[in-house]
């Protein structure tokens, strides 16, 4: 195995002995391409400089982070990995990669050196270098999605559409947008989904004379908004939550003139309680107002149900 | 007169060695444009020059806390004498760092060079590729604005990834469950202590092996039948 090792250095030996003193040639050369380097780096350092952004905002989820260009395909290659599949992307593949790195003088020990006689890891360093080229094409011109950061991809999808549309031309979302439309924080939690669905699909059906546009949305984009609006704040109820209020709560409680007079009226419930008091309301009065002769829901309902009801409740104001 | 000075400077500090073993060993010939890949490391390490000398400067106006670092990086950019420059070539010479270490490193892959005697000094090139990696990542926290922070929660939840122990990874690195001021002075920490520490001593062995072995000559095709 080791028998080139010998005939290698007594070589190498004749070479080095031919060859020219490091000073002046070598240090010419390094010198020149150091020079170069300055003069680019000094011109891109003075016309570009560095770019600087906001100040960070911890609560601004809506942010999408641009990594840096060299991370951009390992970036690009975790949209291949769906769910706990990211971990395979994001840890092994370059571990593996390393890993290679690191032991390739290892198992490669042979006396051939010229790629054309190591066919088999001059092609495998090739394939690296077009898949980092691909996967970083792909990822610069795909939109700027972050798969770790949010994990609902019909979420994501719908945010990036309302990003495209410039939604926020005319209205207020997360405190920032136009005035020309409702403000969306205060107006989200009094629409349920299939209202939404239907204002996607055409304004103008569900609020006569309304200015915004129709937009032509495809039914999966129309889909992706809403579900995106739906992880917002209070969100939407569902078209359930009347019904359950029906069945469960008109015996004793009226909404806009409808329902029993045993509790307290409720149309105007949501401006005086928000989502998060009612919900704990439904689940079980007595831990609130321990005089109530109200029931407890918590085990009757769902909580998915008991949710979706206090958003409905939050909505009537 | 100036001859017995040099030679009693020789004889105490033993630069005329020094000089012989570093600039007057002789380097197998390169012909054509290949000579000039074997610049690539040297430029490596020029960049990495520049960036030490930058980030000293900019560590003087910089300061390491959540209530500050946005205001600093800005007071830099608009009030110290060259402080965009200054911040500008740091930006770039980073972005330069990880395309000449990886250049570098195809050149000595594509031609073997990390053979037989060799292949220290590709494993101590392996782990300044890691720690230029290390820097680019810690680095990109400390400006403290949107990108920053977003783009290290990204890595951050990367880390946690990991099968196992992926929660105390990320937890270690971010230095808590939350990223805020402990975030920031421990990437701080380990960008200006910890990884030029580390970087100091990978490089002195990676220069002292690549001199004691000698550069790799350029390879040549295995001859038919030898």
């Amino acid at each position: 195995m080791s028998d080139w090792h010998a005939s290698y250095r007594e070589r190498y030996k004749k070479l080095k002995e031919a060859g020219k003193p490091f000073f002046p040639h070598t240090v010419f050369k390094d010198a020149l391409v150091a020079a170069l380097l300055l003069a680019v780096l000094s011109w891109l350092a003075w016309h570009h400089g560095a770019a600087l952004e906001d100040l960070a905002d911890p609560t601004d989820t809506t942010y999408n982070p641009r990594p840096e260009w060299y991370f951009l395909f390992l970036f690009q290659a975790l949209k291949f990995f769906p769910g706990h599949l990211e971990a395979v992307a994001a840890i092994l593949l370059p571990g593996l990669g390393m890993g290679f790195l690191a032991l390739l003088p290892f198992f490669d020990r042979g006396p051939e050196r010229h790629p054309f006689d190591r066919p088999w890891l001059t092609l495998t360093g090739i394939g690296a270098l077009a898949g980092f080229a691909g996967l970083t094409w792909a990822g610069y011109n795909s939109p700027l999605t972050n798969p770790i950061v949010e994990k609902d991809p019909v979420a994501l999808e719908g945010q990036r559409i309302y990003r495209d549309l410039n939604c926020s031309y005319c209205h207020v979302l997360g405190g920032r947008g136009g005035k020309v439309g409702p403000n969306l924080d205060l107006a989200l939690g009094t629409r349920d989904e299939l209202w939404l669905t239907k204002h996607f699909r055409d304004p103008q059906s569900v609020t006569p004379g309304s200015t915004m546009p129709k937009l032509n949305l495809l039914d999966d984009e129309i889909h992706s908004l809403v579900a995106y609006l739906a992880t917002l704040g209070g969100g939407p109820f569902t078209s359930e939550a009347p019904k359950l209020f029906a069945e469960n709560c008109a015996s004793c409680h009226m909404v806009k003139g409808k329902g029993g007079d045993m509790g307290p009226d409720l149309s105007l419930i949501g401006s005086a309680r928000e989502k998060s008091f009612l919900r704990l309301y439904v689940s079980d009065p007595s831990k609130i107002n321990p005089s109530s002769s109200m029931p407890g829901f918590a085990g009757q309902l769902t909580d998915a149900q008991i949710e979706d009801l206090s958003r409905y409740l939050a909505s009537l104001r | 007169m100036i001859s017995a000075a040099l030679a009693w400077t020789f004889e105490r500090t033993g630069v005329d060695k020094i000089w012989e073993a570093l600039f007057a060993r002789h380097i197998p010939e390169a012909k054509g444009p290949v000579a000039w890949l074997y610049a690539l490391g040297s430029a490596t390490l020029f960049v990495f020059t520049v960036q030490a000398v930058t980030g000293t400067l900019l560590a003087m106006n910089y300061v390491p806390s959540p209530d500050h670092a946005y205001d600093s990086v800005r007071f830099i950019g608009s009030e110290v004498y060259f402080g965009r420059f200054i911040r500008g070539l740091h930006h770039w010479g980073a972005s330069f760092m990880v395309v000449l270490v990886a250049l570098h490193m195809m050149r000595v892959y594509f031609m073997a060079s990390y053979k037989y005697p060799r292949e220290a000094t590709w494993l101590a090139g392996v782990g300044l590729f890691l720690l230029v990696i290390g820097f680019s990542f810690t680095g990109y926290l400390l400006p403290w604005d949107q990108k920053a922070y977003w783009a290290t929660m990204v890595g951050a939840n990367i880390a946690g990834q990991t099968p196992f122990v992926g929660s105390y990874v990320s937890k270690i690195l971010i230095g808590g469950a939350e990223m805020g001021a402990a975030t920031l002075s421990r990437f701080y920490a380990l960008h200006v202590l910890v990884l030029p520490a580390l970087t100091g001593g990978a490089l002195v062995l990676h220069l002292f092996l690549v001199v004691w072995h000698g550069i790799s000559e350029p390879p040549k095709r295995v001859e038919k039948g030898s």
